[in-house]
């Protein structure tokens, strides 16, 4: 099979900036490794899991959507060029990828997002298998898999024991792109590493079958003591997309902004009669995981939720959703009294 | 006997008595120790104490669904403490609505009223504030020029993703509409771009002028690494200076931000 040695991925990046790629890959930044834009000399880590995910990549913090200028009585709107220069996402974790699915049904569903489409079409996706796995993870609870990613157009595979990278391409992008990438592939004899064994932590429908019967339970509350309402956890999350838009300008020109947004925040769903639908933490816990494990898979057949362990990771508080669907199993299964 | 069994002990007394209906404690999960919230004394058993916690839990005092169960325990070492009282010098508690289990690394302090927790700080913690090594970095920044320290501060603050976490974990903002929140007009870009993300940064830090204890529970929550900690001991140490006044020592002191006297230095008014 196609392989390279794990020492060498920059130079598969490198090779890869040559043709043409603009290359984001998990690099140290100080402490923590980052999916960002690689650059000769940073070392591609392969041993680590990425702060943030491939949404950033496909849905960036803030974009503008629109933009117009006043002049006198003119008022004239200005057509954004989507940027969406030819990128690879290169290593990027099975339970990144498992978003993909998710992502691209929301995004086209009552309406073709031409912004994301074109990132999206844009992008190569290398995934990365995993070896190892920590205590946040559990893509094996949601329907995922350590070491695998359909949605991927290549996969890496960590081979003898960690020194070798297979690369097995799935479809035409991918081959494409071994082909960009064919000085630095050799064809090897290689083992590929066992995956990770991630233990399924709970029975995902058995919690979206639950939700569909208990809007009004008391665990919402017993849940969500410990969120203390920021947006770490939507903002890290591969699969969070909601946004909020902002007009900003002079009295000469503005912009439309299309800014990422946390149903965790009090003001998420504040009206503008001073009515709030979702008054508590609580009622927006349950909006949360219903979205994740309820409404999305009513919708779209597919979880909002593919077990990377971010929001767990990066909550102040620790709450954890693996624990809170975890609790919600176990209640499904044996009811309070 | 050791912190742990001594929270449980006091937490099952407190319950029992029926002094509070909650204990605001910390739990063990994994290999993690995580927010815990006792109801029960047949849940005290996980109740166990995190020397090392880095969350503030005077943040969830400005809860709901927390206020409902008032009166409440509250597990504090003294930077909490610190918080605590300054809630109440802020008229956000009163003495009836919060316990304090003191405690500091692996020493119990007891179960503590709000004048017996300021009485301790002022007795055993009296110079409670940032780290020397944070306070050297704020000599650092500032002997440089105005235009090295705003391009520092432009630096740290692009990573900002405007998450609010900072906010979520310190129990001084619990303004239920916060000026990033207001939109008539909306005087803060919500966008996590430059000018947003300077404004937001450098009012929060104006807004904890004086209220700032130095708990580290904003750093700790911010998933970018932004050094949140030197930006207020920037501000909070050149109040303390100023005003020669320590916030959390006294739940009946007035908050420098909000108070005026006529000794007030007005040396900066050139």
């Amino acid at each position: 099979m196609k392989a390279l040695d794990t020492a060498k991925l920059s130079d598969l990046a490198a090779a890869l900036a040559e043709a043409g790629y603009r290359v984001i890959a998990p690099v140290s930044d100080g402490e923590v490794l980052r999916l960002a834009e690689w650059t000769a000399g940073d070392e591609i880590r392969t041993d680590g899991f990425a702060v943030n995910s491939i949404k950033d990549i496909l849905l960036p913090r803030s974009e503008v959507i629109a933009s117009a200028t006043i002049d006198g009585d003119a008022f004239s709107l200005t057509d954004v060029p989507v940027e969406a220069p030819k990128t690879v996402a290169l290593g990027v974790r099975c339970c990144d990828v498992a978003a993909l699915a998710m992502l691209d049904a929301v995004f086209n569903w009552d309406y073709e997002d031409a912004f994301y489409n074109a990132r999206r079409e844009a992008t190569t996706v290398v995934a990365l298998a995993c070896t190892t796995c920590d205590e946040q993870c559990f893509c094996t609870s949601v329907g995922g898999a350590p070491d695998a990613a359909p949605a991927a157009d290549a996969i890496l595979r960590p081979a003898d024991g960690g020194a070798k990278l297979a690369l097995e391409t799935q479809t035409d992008k991918g081959a494409a792109l071994a082909d960009a990438a064919a000085g630095v592939l050799a064809d090897l004899d290689v083992k590929p590493d066992p995956p990770a064994d991630v233990p399924v932590i709970f029975d995902a429908e058995a919690v979206t079958e639950w939700c569909a019967g208990n809007f009004e339970s008391d665990l919402w509350q017993a849940v969500s003591l410990g969120c203390l309402g920021c947006g770490a956890c939507a903002y890290a999350c591969p699969t969070c997309h909601c946004f909020d838009m902002q007009d900003e300008g002079t009295r000469t020109a503005a912009v439309r902004l299309r800014n990422w947004d946390s149903c965790g925040f009090g003001l998420f769903t504040q009206h503008a009669s001073g009515h709030n639908p979702r008054p508590e933490q609580a009622h927006r816990w349950r909006q949360r995981v219903m979205h994740k494990f309820s409404y999305l898979p009513e919708r779209f057949e597919v979880l909002g939720c593919t077990g990377c362990g971010r929001c767990a990771r990066l909550c102040p508080a620790n709450v954890a959703i693996s624990e809170v669907c975890r609790q919600i199993d176990q209640e499904a299964k044996a009811p309070a009294p | 006997m050791s912190v742990s069994e001594s929270l449980r002990t006091e937490a099952a007394a407190l319950l029992a008595d029926g002094r509070v209906t909650m204990i605001i404690a910390s739990r063990r999960r994994g290999h993690d120790c995580v927010p815990g919230f006792f109801t029960n004394a047949d849940q005290l058993d996980a109740l166990d104490h995190d020397p090392d916690q880095q969350l503030n839990p005077a943040a969830y005092l400005r809860k709901e669904e927390i206020r409902r169960q008032m009166p409440v325990a509250v597990v504090a070492r003294p930077a909490v403490i610190r918080s605590i009282v300054l809630l109440a010098a802020e008229s956000q508690i009163t003495d009836d609505d919060v316990v304090i289990l003191g405690v500091d690394g692996q020493t119990f302090h007891g179960v503590l009223d709000l004048a017996a927790a300021a009485a301790l700080l002022k007795a055993q913690y009296p110079d409670l504030g940032p780290d020397d090594d944070v306070l050297a970095r704020v000599d650092e920044l500032n002997a440089m020029s105005a235009e090295e320290r705003a391009a520092f501060w432009a630096e740290q603050f692009a990573k900002c993703t405007r998450c609010y976490a900072c906010r979520a974990a310190c129990p001084a903002c619990y303004c239920t509409r916060c000026i990033v929140e207001r939109n008539t007009p909306q005087w803060i870009s919500t966008a996590a771009l430059e000018h947003g993300n300077y404004a937001w940064n450098v009012i929060r830090a104006f807004h904890l002028a004086g209220r700032c204890t130095a708990c580290g529970a904003c750093e700790a929550a911010c998933p970018q690494g932004i050094p949140l900690m030197l930006l207020n001991a920037c501000v909070g140490r050149t109040v303390e200076a100023e005003f020669d006044a320590k916030v959390g020592y006294d739940p009946e002191a007035e908050p420098v931000i909000g108070a005026w006297r006529e000794e007030d230095k007005e040396e900066y008014i050139r």
